[in-house]
């Protein structure tokens, strides 16, 4: 098929902000995208949640806007918008009618330039209350809530950056001052820590104006974060795991696996061999667990990509009424051991490349993805025109590497399990020591 | 925070004045160009220069009351099955010859009919529609695939009864319809009736239910140097309606409990939140006062967390990550419901002023607010359905109700000019202060506090 080749253009502020705009006039609108180089990963022991509780707090006003303004200014005026926060970065972003773009574009200067001015305590102590019911929600009153916390805990070791989730525990945002809130903003948030995408109905001249004339002014305040510092962390070199008995619906697994960083070769060749092995719905754990033995009702697989030197592998599989999870687990284990001698068919590398390029050609069918996608890889590994080029770049991965990199990431050696069985009972809510 | 050398904040200067906004040209939604297959199918084509993935969607009306009682979910099941095997290729195969060529199909039922998707790069259209035909024509149905889907459906609904947003869905159905009424029950089924779905029920549930005569095909993407007429008579418009076909004739008014203004506590000892479901009668799309001012009360009420309902509930008390209002319309009828959580300690305050919030709407709604949310919808709207998933869902949804996106244009021109008082009156027209409740969560944390708010009998259900 053909290439794409959505346009890029590139301009770095002397302040240190990297302005990237793509056009795109099918549509009059903009998308604005920032993503900040900041998550949480770079939270320190007794402050974990802060990156996201943070996020919450650049909704509620700042120099020139008042608190839930930011929504309603831009709500107003036809502009869609939220943001969220990850392990390696935090977005925020907007879609806007393009006569609305400096408006867009002066909130956002003065929420990542001039927010300490408005920030309050009466904020911090309802926004703290907000995210302590998103906690609730998404995670305590979910069944298998907290799986995904287990999973980083067990599969990254105590102390690593990845070991604690995004949402952080709700003691230390208890502990959180205004004074942390302060010192955060003072770290993280600048231009020389940015990345500020456009895509849309605008010019490249006329983007790079835009921005330049609200974030030019502001100084390059932040503590720039240099990627690429996190050293790799190589797989598992034996199985741990961690159970729990649980008020689940059904027994689950969860087997993970580290994998290198995003964006790397070696990244998209076990990516190949995650679809292979149980991403698609050809593949094999699902022709033979799902489809033929019966042993599962559902089963997925796929890589979680993140920057710092290591990646996240997940499969998960839903065990059917009155089996043993551990022969799934076996099942499971020996198919992992035959991928890594044999690696993938034709067939089967001809699927996974024709299923990546359809979800990518998807994934960047909208304005605001699109923006994302780009800011994404300029801000986490310097790569602004990776959208055009990352098909290619599966496309040269062979089927040997796809064999080799399963060896060596995807052996049952390496795999971290996570357990959850089901128990009668209320829902625990223990925290994981 | 810690580990942070000493430094002096750079501060920023003044910011600039704040701009003025630019309005926006008007705007309409793309327009299809429309079309009939052979077999009597309606189609619609939208052009989307750009979304090189294509988007194919298939609706066929048909109401769940056609069902068999004693079989509910076969709808589903037949539905989920339509892609595992077919006249000449078995299930795996099927799976490999979709996925070699990267194309996605999901088929689906709801209370409107069955919905069959195609999602496709641009360049594979002809081989997508292939595969989507024989799902539709010559599906298999293998006896083993029927049961592998009864016992994943059997497993799913453990699954929602789990997930308390789904366990509060299904208690607002079964305490808000008349049970004599099909959408008193899950659209999925029972475990009772799920369990006893067998490929010949499968079989001729398809028979009788599933035929092109009154289906409608949308496809939406970047169709330079198609010809997607064509293209469509070599596939889907070689279905044909088999002589075993039965037309669902018309709909009908989903009737409603006689009983349905009460509080449904489903009790979850342990639960730290408590889900809310509140719900009363809506309109539906045909709505003789018009559909326009709905989705904009919708908004008003509790489409963000600057609507009415969030600025208190989340903003002012830190109750709730979020709660939503909308007017959801069906066939005939609709429901408008508001819904979300807020911690178990709190469940008798947050729906007293829930209740507050939503019935203070009768004594009217500023000129402001109306403006507000109408501007949101309207300028929204280009960026909304700007690629081929969001207009050919748009399109197929609305097939289901005979319509197409010139109703959404025209209801997006309304809504732009909409009053207060008439936004008020229609919200009038509907809430009476008669609700149907149902919490989902640790009865023992708030079911005292409930009661005190005098709103209506309680009654405590299990999980």
């Amino acid at each position: 098929m053909a290439d794409i080749a959505y346009p890029i253009a590139e301009r770095t502020l002397p302040n240190g902000l990297r302005v990237i705009v793509s056009q795109d006039r099918t549509v009059p609108s903009v998308t604005v995208n920032l993503w900040v180089k900041v998550g949480s990963r770079d939270e320190v022991p007794g402050r974990t949640g802060f990156a996201h509780l943070f996020e919450h707090l650049m909704f509620q006003g700042s120099a020139n806007v008042a608190s839930g303004e930011h929504f309603s200014a831009l709500m107003g005026v036809g502009g869609r918008l939220n943001a969220t926060t990850w392990f390696d970065r935090t977005n925020y972003f907007e879609t806007v009618p393009k006569g609305a773009l400096e408006l867009a574009l002066w909130l956002e200067a003065d929420r990542q330039g001039r927010l300490l001015d408005a920030l309050t305590q009466e904020n911090l102590d309802n926004q703290r209350d907000v995210v302590k019911e998103e906690k609730r929600q998404r995670y305590d009153n979910a069944p298998y809530g907290h799986a995904m916390r287990d999973v980083y805990a067990t599969l990254f070791p105590e102390g690593h950056p990845y070991h604690h989730p995004t949402i952080g525990s709700m003691e230390d945002l208890e502990a959180a001052t205004l004074d942390d809130v302060h010192a955060f903003f003072a770290t993280h948030y600048g231009p020389n820590n940015t990345v500020l995408t456009l895509v849309g109905d605008i010019s490249p001249e006329d983007g790079f104006a835009a921005v330049e004339k609200y974030f030019g002014p502001l100084p390059p305040s932040a503590v720039a974060r240099a990627e690429g510092s996190m050293p790799p962390l190589a797989p598992l070199t034996g199985p741990v795991r961690l159970e729990r008995s649980e008020p689940v619906p059904n027994d689950r697994l969860y087997l993970a696996f580290r994998l290198p960083a995003d964006a790397t070769p070696e990244f998209h060749a076990v990516g190949l061999a995650m679809d292979a092995i149980g991403g698609l719905s050809s593949s094999r754990l699902v022709e033979h667990l799902v489809r033929q033995e019966r042993l599962v009702t559902g089963l997925t697989a796929h890589p979680l990509g993140f920057a710092g030197g290591v990646s996240l592998g997940l499969i998960s599989a839903d065990i059917s009424a009155g089996v043993d999870p551990a022969d799934v687990e076996r099942a499971i284990c020996a198919e992992l051991e035959r991928f890594a001698e044999t690696g993938p068919t034709d067939i089967e590398m001809e699927s996974a490349v024709a299923e990546t390029e359809r979800a990518w050609l998807s994934a960047l069918a909208s304005h605001d993805d699109r923006a994302d996608h780009i800011s994404h890889y300029a801000a986490l590994h310097d790569d602004t025109a990776y959208i055009n080029t990352f098909l290619a770049q599966v496309r040269a991965v062979t089927v040997e590497e796809v064999r080799a990199a399963a060896a060596r990431y995807l052996q049952p050696s390496s795999r971290a399990v996570v357990a959850y069985l089901m128990a009668p009972g209320p829902i625990a809510d223990e925290e994981l020591s | 925070m810690t580990g942070v050398p000493q430094r002096t904040r750079m501060s920023a200067p003044d910011a600039l004045p704040r701009p003025d906004v630019l309005v926006p040209q008007p705007y309409e939604l793309p327009v299809p160009t429309r079309f009939r297959l052979a077999n009597g199918a309606s189609g619609l084509a939208y052009d989307l220069p750009g979304q090189y993935v294509l988007s194919v969607r298939l609706s066929v009306p048909m109401p769940l009351r056609v069902e068999p009682r004693d079989l509910e979910g076969v709808a589903t099941i037949m539905a989920r099955t339509l892609d595992e095997g077919t006249a000449r290729h078995t299930s795996v195969e099927f799976a490999r010859l979709l996925e070699r060529r990267g194309v996605a199909i999901g088929c689906g039922v709801g209370d409107s009919g069955l919905s069959v998707e195609l999602d496709v790069a641009k360049h594979h259209l002809a081989y997508g529609l292939d595969l989507m035909h024989q799902c539709l024509a010559e599906p298999a149905f293998p006896a083993e695939e029927v049961a592998r889907q009864v016992s994943t459906r059997l497993a799913e609904i453990e699954q929602e009864r789990s997930v308390a947003s789904h366990r509060a869905a299904a208690e607002f159905a079964a305490t808000f319809y008349s049970p004599v009424g099909r959408s008193s029950r899950p659209v999925g089924g029972t475990a009772e009736t799920v369990a006893a779905i067998t490929r010949d029920a499968v079989v001729a549930f398809h028979a009788e239910h599933v035929a092109p005569a009154e289906a409608t095909v949308v496809v939406a993407g970047d169709l330079a140097g198609l010809d997607v007429v064509a293209e469509l008579d070599l596939s889907l418009g070689r279905w044909g309606t088999p002589d075993t076909y039965r037309s669902p004739g018309p709909w009908q008014v989903t009737p409603r409990a006689d009983d349905r203004a009460r509080i449904v506590v489903v009790d979850r000892p342990g639960s730290v939140q408590t889900e809310l479901m509140i719900g009363a009668p809506g309109p539906d799309r045909r709505h003789p006062g018009g559909w326009a001012p709905y989705p904009l009360l919708g908004f008003l009420v509790g489409g963000s967390p600057t609507a009415r309902i969030d600025a208190v509930l989340r903003e002012d008390k830190g109750y709730t990550y979020g709660i939503r209002s909308t007017f959801r319309p069906r066939r005939r009828g609709g429901v408008f419901i508001t819904a979300g959580s807020v911690r178990s300690e709190v469940t008798g305050d947050a729906l007293r002023l829930l209740l507050d919030v939503l019935e203070h709407g009768r004594e009217g709604f500023t000129q402001d607010e109306v403006d507000h949310a109408a501007q949101f919808l309207v300028l929204t709207a280009p960026s909304r359905y700007a690629t081929a998933d969001t207009i050919a869902d748009e399109a197929a949804s609305l097939s289901f109700d005979g319509l197409d996106t010139g109703f959404t244009s025209r209801n997006l021109v309304e809504i732009a000019g909409m009053d207060a008082e008439r936004a008020g009156a229609a919200y009038r027209e509907f809430i009476d202060g008669r609700w149907t409740v149902v919490l989902v969560g640790d009865a023992a944390s708030f079911l005292a506090d409930v009661q005190a708010l005098g709103r209506g009998d309680v009654t405590v259900v299990p999980n």
